[in-house]
């Protein structure tokens, strides 16, 4: 099929992050053209989806599946999209669709801790980031203003400017955490990209609470935004483009971009730079599909790194009942947070955490607990009243190392547009195990702290998946090791640029976006010429 | 949204009607051109903070600063049929602004509409209103544009209409007859308060220029005064003392919230007043703004016969939930209905019965005057546009939903609003949504554009009116 697509930069994927990377050339005066897999889709047809769903709680329901660009689905059944090839389970969530993922997230926007830069030379783990916090810390700064973040200015993550605003009010039952957690715990507000003004034409957060699936009115940032901020700024964006290859040619330049319509008709672009920026999942994937006579292992991958280290932050949790009514339910999701336990010298010995609050209504999922336990009645309305005025919940966000064995493969099975599947081989060691046990400690203190009765831990050994896709394009100066130098580039390929969650070296205990973000400005301050190291000057 | 050029622009195009009428008066009145030294040396700092409390109060700042621009260096655009009307610099430069001007000439432009060089200003300057400032007030301006406001070498660009709307004398006709150039006189037997009021409410803060009717040569209607008027697209309303189309049933209290926040459960600013109000009316002192919620109140009623109960008392709580709890969207999405819209646009904020939360701050949306009025221009502006507050980085009140919405579907959500939450009688025409998506002064009824047309036509008779009128007022005025 003639198709004649072409510009300085491609790339391919957008959402929040590949977006704004798109936004930030297309302002320097490039032609930039983004490649999205999935169609698009408008903020009132995912509310009004939501508000229509018989599952509230299951947060990918009111997103549209398209069979031309799949994404895995778990409810009400899994529909083998991503293969779990184990041990553990990696049951990642993501959204093929203009804007990606983060049309619903918590907008977690946490700045590493310094030393999580180098925990391979301070702690004897992991591997040490290419990048320290310094040379990273204005394009944090430059990520913040962008996205709109507020937080707490005492999480261990030193700034050299203030946030943009305020911290989103604090809801009630946070309050009282704070309050019967002090002095034993500090609680502090999360470092969240959530209005707590007008800013940047979108209005303040009004508590809906329901920041995942869906901010219904945009005092979130989210991936839709971004992509109206990168077309605002000129790039040319082609939805329902499923881009299945990557052309090099003999000096392992990348020439062109293939993708299938929904009618799998092929399309070819060609550009002068590529950067891949479609989740960790889909990025390695996409590298290991451009194989080639001269690359037949796939783009980037000469030495088998593409999809290793695969990361995300399990999580553990308590949930229990408070000995007062707090309501949860009433501001965001997810507003508060104990930081103490990011960094020390246990990092040796087990994984860091953060230990994070959440506000989400208990109401449906009591009523499911409560029907399916065959309470009806006066009975249902006490029992329902109680649980929600009372139940509280506090989980980990726990450090897992960077394992080569832990991995984004293709598989044997393919999609429905022939394209393979995406493969997850996973398993959580005991440093990330001994963190775990390390907070039941912690558990177990705030309950009693709040007068907790009726205590239900997760199960030992057993952990949630944060969606928090991060590592499988890991960044790092030794090809051997590693798939992208400091800037995001492709150790064998000189215009080829990796940008998203996937080239965060190691996962430390914050939310992976900001990390990404940062980075992506990091590189494209590479890009457009000012490689000049740690005193970058950020343009905003 | 609806731009600040915008709304100055439909301010000028009504004014500027009126400058039709005025050509044929281009008669003697010649001015004296000679310019007086500057006069007051002396910067009175407090005289200065007087006068610069007063140009809030004037909001000389909404005009007279183009959108980026240094202060009152002038340069805005206000868009007329016409060609462009372009605000003058009135900073204290000699080269490019007033900074010539003496008090006298000062005065003159701004209580007669005559420039220092004796040409007539157009009345997209206020002036009819300014004419009622004080002696006092008026240097204390005087003192603040000298010397308070940093001088800008740079001119406005001139403002150049087609013939004959360029013969600026015309408009001395017109001042004749609607130009009572007299400060105000305090009512004896009122009290300090409501003077105050008075005083404020028809100088300086010029409230009647958008909520007074105009008349056939585009004067304001002293028989309506503040009974509500169209102003480019928006409706400025009633807000005489009349207890169901006014203010009758707001307390003073509410009135002053009002005019400080832009924000009551009752009614909600937005558009032009809303940028009165960020600009201007916020700044000013519980004093004065309790002085104008108190004269208001006493402003002779007019009341509307569609009124038949108070503005803000339309509708309940009520929702329509259960024809869209499984409904599929219609794959037309202009069929979708008014209680899929606001299901997916609205009730995020105003709740699924729009009973709004926060103790009203989200507003609901019965009992409040946003669905109370048969004129429903305002209540699809907002929609298309939201709320937004200029003078604080635009920032959003309410998001405007322009982008996402097409005119069938804001006609449908419009309509929706008015049958569940308002006043049943008013409606929404997809015709309008259109024409006010692209700033036309359009609405519902005949009072827009075909009143527009109409009085085209009317002030070309009305300058042979006006040659009559004005042969029998020269000689009186002279020997006056």
């Amino acid at each position: 099929m003639a198709e004649s697509l072409n510009a300085d930069y491609v790339v391919i994927g957008s959402g929040l992050i590949g977006s704004l990377t798109a936004m930030k050339l297309a302002q320097a005066g490039a032609s930039v053209l983004i490649l999205e897999a999935g169609p698009r889709y408008s903020r009132d047809q995912i509310v009004a989806n939501f508000r229509n769903s018989p599952r509230r709680s299951d947060w990918m329901s009111p997103y549209p599946f398209s069979p031309w660009a799949p994404h895995p689905v778990y409810k009400p059944e899994d529909n083998g999209y991503l293969i779990q090839a184990g041990p553990y389970p990696y049951p990642a969530e993501y959204i093929r669709m203009v804007g990606g993922t983060t049309w619903h997230w918590a907008a977690h926007a946490w700045r590493n801790v310094p030393n999580d830069h180098r925990i391979h030379t301070l702690y004897g783990v992991g591997v040490d980031w290419p990048v320290s916090y310094d040379e990273l810390e204005p394009f944090y700064q430059e990520a913040e203003e962008i996205m709109g973040v507020s937080g707490a200015d005492n999480t261990g993550s030193p700034r050299k400017k203030p946030f943009p605003m305020e911290p989103v009010a604090e809801p009630y039952a946070m309050r009282r955490i704070r309050e019967r957690l002090d002095p034993a715990y500090k609680v502090v507000t999360n470092t969240t990209a959530r209005n707590s003004r007008p800013y940047d034409g979108r209005p303040a957060c009004v508590g809906n609470n329901s920041c995942q699936p869906i901010c219904p009115v945009d005092a979130q940032f989210n991936g839709g935004r971004a992509v109206a901020k990168a077309e605002a700024a000129g790039v040319k964006l082609v939805p329902n483009a499923n881009v299945y290859k990557l052309e090099s040619d003999a000096k392992g330049r990348v020439v062109a971009a293939l993708y299938y319509d929904p009618n799998k008709g092929t399309h070819r672009v060609t550009g002068k730079t590529f950067i891949v920026a479609a989740n960790g999942i889909e990025s390695p994937r996409l590298l290991l599909l451009s194989s080639s006579d001269k690359f037949p292992k796939g783009l980037a991958n000469a030495r088998d790194m593409v999809g290793r280290h695969l990361m995300d932050h399990p999580s553990t949790s308590l949930t229990f009942d408070a000995d007062e009514d707090v309501w949860l339910g009433r501001g965001p999701q997810s507003p508060s947070s104990i930081n103490t336990m990011r960094d020390g010298d246990f990092r040796k010995e087990h994984a860091p955490y953060r230990l994070d609050f959440t506000n989400i209504s208990r109401v449906d999922g009591a009523t499911t607990a409560l029907i399916a336990a065959g309470v009806y009645g006066a009975e249902f309305k006490r029992r329902l009243r109680y649980s929600a005025a009372r139940e509280l919940n506090v989980k980990t966000v726990l450090e897992v190392l960077p394992h080569p064995e832990n991995r984004i493969t293709l598989s044997a099975q393919k999609d429905g547009m022939g394209i393979p599947k995406p493969e997850a081989h996973y398993f959580i060691d005991e440093y990330t195990h001994k963190g775990a046990i390390r907070a039941l400690d912690d558990f177990r203190r705030i309950a009693e702290l709040m007068g907790g009765t009726n205590l239900r831990y997760t199960r030992d050994g057993e952990y949630a998946n944060n969606q928090h896709i991060c590592g499988t394009l890991s960044m790092g100066n030794d090809p051997a090791t590693s798939v992208v130098d400091k800037w995001g580039r492709a150790h064998d390929h000189e215009n080829l640029y990796m940008v998203g969650t996937g080239v965060i070296p190691t996962a430390g205990t914050c939310n992976s976006t900001e990390n990404g973000l940062a980075l992506a400005l990091h590189t494209v301050h590479h890009i457009l010429g000012g490689q000049s190291g740690g005193s970058a000057s950020v343009q905003s | 949204m609806i731009s600040h050029a915008k709304v100055a622009h439909m301010k000028t195009m009504t004014r500027l009607l009126s400058g039709l009428a005025l050509s044929l008066a281009a008669l003697a009145l010649c001015p004296s051109l000679e310019a007086r030294a500057a006069g007051t040396s002396a910067s009175d700092a407090q005289l200065v903070q007087q006068g610069k409390y007063l140009a809030i109060a004037g909001d000389c700042m909404a005009c007279h600063t183009a959108h980026g621009g240094k202060p009152f260096a002038g340069g805005l655009a206000l868009a007329s049929p016409l060609g462009n009307i372009y605000s003058t610099n009135i900073t204290p430069s000699k080269t490019a602004g007033i900074g010539n001007y003496t008090l006298e000439q000062f005065t003159r432009a701004l209580r007669a509409g005559v420039r220092a060089d004796g040409a007539h200003l157009y009345p997209a300057m206020p002036y009819t209103s300014y004419a009622q400032v004080s002696d006092a007030d008026v240097k204390a301006l005087y003192a603040y544009f000298m010397h308070g406001v940093a001088p800008v070498d740079t001119r406005a660009p001139e403002t150049k209409l087609p013939f004959p709307f360029d013969i600026r004398l015309a408009m001395a006709g017109w001042n004749l007859l609607f130009l009572d150039d007299q400060p105000y006189k305090p009512v004896p037997d009122k009290g300090e308060l409501w003077n105050r009021g008075a005083y404020l409410v028809r100088g300086l803060a010029h409230c009647s220029a958008c909520h007074t009717p105009r008349n056939t040569l585009m004067a304001e209607d002293a028989s309506q005064d503040l009974g509500g008027a169209y102003v480019g697209p928006w409706y400025a309303p009633n807000i005489t003392s009349d207890a169901n189309s006014g203010l009758g049933g707001w307390s003073e209290q509410e009135i002053i919230e009002y005019l400080s926040t832009g924000h009551t459960a009752k009614a909600q600013a937005s558009g032009p007043m809303m940028e009165a109000i960020d600009f201007s009316l916020r700044h000013l002192s519980n004093n004065d703004l309790k002085a104008i919620a108190v004269y208001l109140k006493s402003v002779p009623a007019i009341h509307e016969a569609a009124d038949t109960k108070a503005v803000f008392d339309w509708g309940s709580a009520s929702d329509k939930l259960d024809t869209v709890r499984g409904a599929a969207w219609p794959s037309n999405p202009d069929q979708m209905t008014g209680a899929q819209l606001y299901d997916a646009h609205c009730a995020s904020c105003h709740q699924a019965q729009a009973q709004g939360s926060f103790k009203g701050g989200l507003p609901a949306l019965f009992h409040n005057t946003a669905t109370g009025r048969l004129q429903t221009n305002n209540l699809v502006l907002t929609i298309l546009d939201g709320i937004h507050l200029p003078a604080q980085g635009n920032g959003v009140v309410m998001p405007g939903f322009r982008d996402v919405m097409s005119d069938a579907q804001v006609a449908t959500l419009g309509n929706y609003l008015m049958q569940a939450y308002g006043n049943p009688a008013g409606k929404v025409t997809a015709e309008q949504v259109a024409a006010l998506r692209k700033g036309a002064p359009a609405g519902p009824g005949p009072q827009v554009d075909l009143v527009l047309v109409a009085r085209v036509g009317l002030v070309i008779a009305g300058l042979v009116l006006l040659l009559i009128l004005y042969l029998i007022f020269r000689p009186r005025r002279r020997r006056a």
